[in-house]
């Protein structure tokens, strides 16, 4: 393999990468927290890149319906959340599964009776090339890494430096404790789920321009965000950070050396470790409630 | 000879009224409320019994229609060989990632499954493409050999055959509750602990169950196989992920009689609402987040917890010696 291919497909990885992971730590914070498995999150990812489509189509700005995509899924996972998850916090784990696959599905029909079933292509925001070490790598790429680095930072400083935080870090912990503390443990729920929403919402407006938006683009991802969750491990946001790279390298890389493995070589590597660790890389077996 | 009876009674009944659905109702919709039965059975078992949910029931439903129609496309002609295979086939792959699942606790059961689906969808669509035809399919209605007695190309004869095997699977299921290996399931489900308290392995049981749910499962892919003639991808769509969770759940989780009633109503409301709405994904969808939340409120008697619905179980068979009424 030649050196440019390597190295556009290293560019290629850690752009999807950094998409797995913003749209898998949703995931892996609504487990932590509220330990609800919110397969919706991937319904919020179909609605920012139609949002993005929409907006960029009306105003002319990727960019702004990037962020319009992001703010929209937002209120939508506020909604959500508000109206059917509030009810089913307490009951089991798979309760929370079934339904939120009942909320992607019904979302995806919504998306379908609004935008129809036809792939509608974004444009990318900026087509200016970089040369790295002889090879043109699209900036655009780049700057999607850039942003899932720019929000893992963002959401360790937020998790470790305010005082909300740190109480969902010690929601993660222990519910009950918190609750006890007088922190309104509700409200923080609501906030986690929309900070959730939001960065799915990013992820969908971002990969956008490198796909095209059609409504089952959500249950295109759906199983390699699973395996990023399960590999790093449910409710750990490093695990998520570092399963996100390594499976969009492995994508990336695989398919250059022959087009199938892409799918099935992070299978492959998920039953590995889940055969060496059945809780992932970072996954805490204590996470029991 | 009495106790023989009130272990039938419930079976006899069922399925007398499910013969007599047969006169009433078109042929296409009863074949598929049977098959769909059967598939949801596995499910019911594996969610309402051991206390998996499990998305992933497409994947071994596809292995067994596509082990059915892969020999039926390139090989044999006769339709019951086919449908051995597939059901081999699926409880072969079930023995091949049963170890490896069952281990996992429950919430990654359910990603992890989900994910084999997804990646059964895949294979089947992409990578396998040059055997399995793609997005096209593999039509082999034509291959189907008409066999004696009961010839499976005729959809009036596939009843009968498909009621048979139906019947079967259920006195197979309500041996398995009675049984001491159906109260292990119930107990490993409910405490761990205890049961390997009492020296039971709950890796052996669970291992089992998968084995035994996921064959189930694949026993109606391969009838799906022969029933239609054809196999596409598209019936291990993740789109189609929560078919069999719906219908157990609607039908009431881990009751015998569940997966019948459950498919009556959900193949006859998708009958209904299609015709008047295209966009079916949408009407399922909220369809199921409803039937979630008004199961807590208690609308639906069938959709309360789980250990409530254990609970009735062991009353019922305190005074009835046999639970079958429970429907």
């Amino acid at each position: 393999m030649d050196a440019q291919l390597l190295i556009s497909g290293v560019i290629f990885g850690l752009s999807i990468g950094g998409i797995f992971f913003l749209m898998a730590i949703g995931l892996s914070l609504c487990f932590g927290l509220m330990r609800i498995i919110s397969l919706d999150q991937l319904l919020y990812y179909s609605v920012g890149g139609y949002i993005t489509y929409s907006v960029s189509l009306a105003a002319g700005s990727v960019w702004l319906g990037v962020l319009a995509g992001c703010a929209v899924a937002g209120i939508v996972a506020f909604a959500v959340e508000r109206l059917i998850f509030r009810r089913i916090y307490e009951r089991e784990l798979t309760y929370s599964m079934i339904t939120s696959f009942g909320i992607l599905i019904g979302g995806i029909g919504v998306i379908k009776s609004i935008w129809g079933v036809v792939p509608r292509p974004v444009p990318v925001p900026t087509m200016i090339q970089w040369n790295v070490i002889g090879t043109e790598v699209p900036v655009y790429r780049l700057i999607v890494f850039a942003l899932a680095i720019v929000v893992y930072a963002g959401i360790w400083l937020f998790l470790n430096r305010t005082i909300i935080g740190k109480a969902i870090r010690a929601g993660i912990e222990d519910v009950e404790h918190v609750e006890g503390l007088g922190i309104n443990v509700s409200r923080l729920f609501t906030l986690t789920f929309i900070i959730a929403g939001a960065l799915s919402g990013l992820a969908g407006g971002l990969h956008a321009p490198l796909i095209m938006v059609d409504p089952q683009m959500g249950l295109e991802v759906l199983a390699f965000v699973f395996m990023v969750v399960i590999i790093g491990g449910l409710g750990s946001i490093k695990g998520t950070l570092i399963s996100a790279f390594l499976v969009g390298q492995v994508v990336s890389l695989g398919s250059l050396i022959y087009a199938p493995l892409a799918q099935m070589a992070p299978f492959a590597i998920m039953l590995v470790i889940l055969l060496i660790k059945p809780t992932g890389l970072y996954g805490s077996a204590l996470l029991k409630r | 000879m009495l106790k023989a009876w009130r272990w039938w009674w419930g079976i006899v009944l069922a399925f007398s009224l499910l013969l007599v659905a047969r006169v009433f109702l078109p042929l296409p919709f009863i074949n598929e409320v049977v098959i769909f039965s059967i598939y949801t059975m596995g499910c019911s078992f594996l969610l309402g019994r051991v206390g998996f949910i499990s998305f992933g029931q497409p994947a071994y439903l596809a292995v067994g229609a596509y082990a059915t129609a892969f020999y039926l496309f390139y090989y044999g002609t006769n339709p019951y060989i086919g449908i051995l295979l597939g059901v081999a086939a699926g409880g072969i792959v079930a023995v091949i990632v049963g170890p490896l699942f069952v281990r996992l606790r429950s919430d990654y059961f359910a990603l992890v499954n989900l994910a084999l689906a997804v990646i059964v969808f895949y294979l089947m669509q992409k990578v396998l493409a040059g055997i399995t035809h793609g997005d096209n399919g593999l039509w082999f209605l034509t291959n189907i050999a008409s066999t004696p007695v009961l010839d499976l190309g005729k959809p009036g004869h596939f009843f009968i055959f498909a009621w048979l095997v139906t019947l079967a699977v259920w006195a197979f299921y309500k041996y398995l509750d009675d049984s001491v290996y159906g109260a292990c399931c119930l107990a490993t489900k409910i405490n761990e602990d205890k049961l390997k308290f009492l020296g039971y392995d709950n890796f052996r049981i669970r291992l089992l169950a998968f084995v035994i749910a996921n064959t189930t499962t694949a026993l109606a892919g391969s009838m799906y196989a022969v029933y239609l003639g054809f196999v596409s991808p598209e019936i291990t769509s993740p789109a189609r992920a929560a078919d069999p969770v719906v219908v157990t759940i609607l039908g009431g989780v881990g009751t015998l009689y569940g997966p019948i009633v459950g498919a009556f109503a959900y193949t006859g409301m998708k009958d209904v609402v299609s015709k008047l709405i295209g966009n079916w994904e949408l009407i399922i969808g909220f369809l199921l987040v409803f039937i979630m939340l008004a199961g807590e409120k208690g609308i639906w008697g069938t959709l309360q917890p789980l250990f409530e619905k254990l609970l009735f179980r062991k009353k019922a068979s305190a005074t009835d010696d046999g639970a079958e009424v429970h429907r």
